[in-house]
């Protein structure tokens, strides 16, 4: 386990450092000076100069680089170009805004994804495992924006049951500090706390559901062909001949073989969530990351270009790194057959 | 599997169940009405964009000046469109000498300024305050004069900053302004949203602090609503000045949403996300009049759209290719496209209520036949590519600039020009226009006030090409002096003849081709009184109540 570990953090550490390499790259290939293109400072600002001497502007390009990194962990992620605002800041409080939506879509999605797969799976061929699947396969394949726009029409504006934009009705005075606006309410401790919550989770509701469509379809089709391999195998129907009961033989000998197929592809799945959870913040002015990049790439906001590509490959990496360690240390024949390939 | 199949049936239904359970709790928690309990005294007004600044001196655009002029600040005097005349402001009493030079101004003494956490007044409203808030954009030696570095381009433009004298204060409630020469425009520019008054005492606070700069990004007025907070995309706060020298306001919060696409804040409006949208989309004017919960407000306010060439630029710079341009493209085809008949064609930049409008029709025909020929004459029988700069936000007097570039291109690619649309957002494309970066741009003005001038010297005139509001960048002494001589009576016959001739004289130089003068919609629910559009300047906001929601009807009817 331990050389497995090894490996998977020192590749981690390998794409992390291939990944500064890109960030950095960026502020030589996009015009424009390079400075300005790191440091969100103009040639006419009066801290041009200073700037220029941190980031080592003459002083070749693999000074430049370290120069950058030292800058990079100290948190100084330049300014925006379009309002001079902090890089690294306001990724630090948009991020938790993104992330907010993005887990609770995800465990909404895991939480009736893997019932919905065993029930579809239970039911093999019959009318209810048709239903699931062809429901799954109809949610799979609406794209996510063309889901909101059907949302909003009928759900917020039709039966005028939610509000469609940003994270709370505004009246209500949070102060942003960790960007999830949950927390920032539990934070703040306003006045009126169960109506703030209420109206939080209102502006929620829409956004995470529509969210969790697409990974909940993808979990349940999983969730059903791996069900369907572990019923066939032998160790089950001995199971059963042992005498044990449906709910014993389901939960502990079932499911879990069941979900090591899943876990697999679960990576795979929060790299979708993550581009889904951009349009959706782009269309519900959720003030998140999505929509704040989508906006630098229009304007070439070259710093926030570079910040935002950073921290969301990084994520995806990170978790992708973090379930491959789970997997393999949970489920002791994938390591065995890890060190049995070479 | 097979042997299974009798028991398969009882156990899922657990399962079923969590499932039901997990679903339904979900929807319905969603379901009950969204009740606020601060929703009754708090308003949501759906802006289109972000404020440049907190200070409306520093700024032109017409979003910046909703959210800020009327609702933070005072004037000394305003004025009163249905009355169509001056009326007391800050100063309740205003006296002008017989040769038209002094101005001299009574101020009331009652007036507090804003209480909030990051500054605490110590004394109410003085001449003080007047001559220091003036003095900012009047005199260069002001220690405020250069904070923001954004230049004053209303007053630059319009020249009050040349014109003035000297301003003192005598005693703490009289203001004296002397000018060089009479100018018959001065008190409307004093009545308009740029001429706030902001506190001195703060601004030497801020100074002995070191930190200037705050002044235009955490304000103190004296206006009817205090600063609270701003995020940007997301929202500005205001809370109600509860020391308001005129009747306090009944919401005691006011919250601008920030919103840029005009579709969006429609929906928003149907929601219940916000109370009132300006700018409604065109197309959807008329269905949104048929909504129940929705009224549609609406003012001819004076404002022109128009198309201005960058006159410093080739071949922009030959007043033939202008007067080509100005034949090439059809504008009553771009009226009923983009404003959808809530507009009427332009034919001079003076909208048709001022009473010195003078059209010139013939400047401006659609006549791709003659534009061909003026091209030809000029040099270019083969035409050339330009950029069209298309702004990015919807304004009272271009609801889609985007559309109306696009219709631009077809009717000049049939005289052989190509164009290019560009587009920036809001903030960038008005820092690169002031730049000069643009061939043409579409763009337009709004009045500020009733009196001709202003859709003149802040438009087209030598000192608003320095300050970057002359978006021809179009400089010519013959057309100024024309002005000024309108300027120096005040004599209205005597005016409208000088502003007859500098018409004219526009139809043969065309730094601009005049397009529209469009009607300006609001879109507001139908549980808020007070809401009424002005047509000058910002919107304001501070007479606004909602009604209370009426009893069920089931209360009255049982016995």
């Amino acid at each position: 386990m331990s050389r497995y570990l090894l490996r998977q953090l020192s590749l981690l550490l390998v794409t992390l450092w291939l990944l500064t390499l890109l960030a950095f790259s960026l502020g030589h290939w996009f015009s424009g000076d390079f400075i300005t293109n790191t440091s969100g400072i103009f040639p006419e600002d009066i801290r041009f100069a200073e700037t220029a001497e941190a980031r080592a502007a003459e002083a070749g390009i693999v000074n430049q680089y370290t120069a950058y990194l030292g800058h990079l962990f100290r948190g100084d992620w330049g300014l925006s170009l379009l309002d001079g605002e902090p890089v690294f800041e306001q990724i630090a409080l948009r991020f938790g805004a993104t992330l907010e939506i993005a887990l609770i879509a995800f465990v909404i999605a895991i939480v009736l994804g893997i019932p919905l797969g065993v029930l579809a799976a239970l039911y093999f061929r019959k009318a209810v495992d048709h239903t699931i699947l062809t429901i799954s396969l109809s949610g799979y394949s609406i794209p996510v924006f063309w889901f909101a726009q059907i949302a909003i029409l009928i759900i917020a504006i039709q039966w005028g049951l939610v509000p469609i934009a940003g994270q709370i009705n505004p009246l209500y005075e949070i102060t942003p500090r960790s960007g999830s606006i949950i927390l920032d309410i539990l934070l703040e401790q306003p006045e009126h706390m169960t109506e703030a919550l209420h109206s939080a989770f209102l502006h929620m509701i829409l956004p995470v559901c529509i969210l969790a469509i697409m990974p909940m379809m993808l979990i349940i089709r999983l969730m059903r062909n791996s069900m369907l391999d572990v019923l066939s195998q032998n160790y089950i129907t001995s199971g059963y001949a042992k005498g044990l009961s449906i709910a014993r033989v389901l939960w502990n000998h079932a499911l879990p073989n069941a979900m090591q197929h899943v876990m697999r592809q679960i990576g795979a799945l929060i790299s979708l969530l993550i581009t889904n959870t951009m349009i959706i913040e782009v269309i519900f002015s959720w003030p998140g990351l999505g929509s704040w990049l989508v906006r630098s790439i229009y304007e070439r906001d070259y710093p926030v270009i570079q910040g935002g590509l950073l921290v969301i490959s990084a994520v995806i990496l990170l978790i992708t790194i973090a379930l491959n360690i789970f997997h393999a240390w949970r489920y002791p024949q994938v390591r065995k057959d890890l060190y049995g390939a070479n | 599997m097979i042997n299974m199949h009798g028991t398969m049936t009882r156990l899922p239904r657990h399962l079923k169940q969590a499932v039901a359970v997990c679903c339904f709790g979900f929807a319905l928690s969603g379901c009950s009405p969204s009740e606020h309990p601060m929703a009754q005294d708090g308003l949501l007004y759906c802006a289109e964009g972000n404020p440049e600044s907190f200070n409306p001196q520093l700024v032109t655009s017409g979003t910046t000046l909703d959210m800020t002029a009327a609702q933070l600040y005072d004037r000394l005097i305003e004025y009163d469109a249905e009355a169509q005349d001056f009326v007391a402001g800050l100063a309740h009493d205003w006296h002008v000498s017989d040769d038209g030079l002094v101005y001299q101004f009574s101020l009331r003494d009652d007036v507090q300024f804003h209480t909030t956490p990051y500054f605490t007044p110590n004394r109410p409203l003085t001449s003080e305050d007047v001559l220091f808030s003036f003095s900012r954009w009047f005199d260069r030696e002001h220690p405020y004069h250069f904070v923001s570095g954004r230049g004053y381009p209303f007053f630059t433009s319009s020249g009050v900053p040349s014109l003035i004298e000297s301003i003192d204060a005598p005693t703490s409630d009289t203001l004296v302004i002397r000018l060089k020469q009479p100018d018959s425009s001065f008190l409307a520019n004093l009545a308009s949203d740029f001429a706030i008054v902001l506190s001195a005492e703060y601004g030497e606070h801020l100074l002995a602090e070191g930190t200037p700069e705050l002044i235009d990004q955490y304000p103190v007025g004296t206006g009817p609503f205090k600063f609270a907070g701003f995020r940007k995309d997301v929202y500005v706060r205001y809370y109600r000045n509860d020391e308001y020298w005129r009747s306090v306001p009944l919401m005691k919060q006011l919250v601008f949403r920030i919103t840029q696409s005009d579709h969006k804040r429609m929906l928003m409006l149907l929601t219940g996300d916000c109370d009132i949208s300006p700018y409604p989309p065109a197309r959807d004017v008329d269905w949104l009049k048929q909504q129940a919960a929705i009224d549609v407000q609406q003012t001819t306010s004076p404002n022109t759209a128009f198309w201005a060439f960058n006159t410093t630029r080739e071949p922009f710079d030959d007043p033939l290719v202008r007067q080509a341009l100005a034949h090439a493209i059809d504008r009553d085809s771009l009226l009923r496209a983009v404003y959808f008949g809530h507009a009427v064609r332009a034919d001079s930049i003076l909208p048709d209520s001022s009473w010195a409008h003078a059209p010139q029709p013939d400047a401006y025909t659609y006549d791709p036949e003659r534009a061909r020929r003026l091209l030809a004459e000029a040099g270019y029988p083969n035409g050339f590519s330009m950029s069209i700069w298309a702004l990015p936000v919807q304004r009272a007097y271009n609801p889609n600039a985007r559309l109306m570039a696009e219709r631009i291109q077809s009717d000049l690619a049939r005289v052989g020009i190509q164009a290019q649309i560009v587009t920036y957002e809001w903030s960038t494309f008005r820092r690169r226009l002031a730049e000069g970066e643009h061939d043409s741009v579409l763009i337009g003005w709004s009045a500020d006030h009733a009196d001709p001038d202003n859709f003149f010297r802040p438009l087209l005139s030598c000192a608003a090409k320095e300050s970057g509001a002359n978006r021809a960048l179009w400089c010519d002494p013959m057309f100024d002096e024309l002005l000024n001589a309108a300027i120096r009576s005040t004599n209205q016959s005597v005016r409208s003849h000088f502003y007859r001739q500098a018409q004219e004289y526009l139809a043969v130089e065309i730094p601009l081709v005049p397009i529209a003068h469009s009607i300006r919609f609001q879109a507001v629910r139908n549980d808020l009184q007070g809401t009424a559009l002005s047509p000058f300047g910002g919107v304001q906001l501070r007479g606004i109540y909602r009604t209370l929601p009426q009893l069920p009807e089931s209360e009255e009817s049982q016995p």
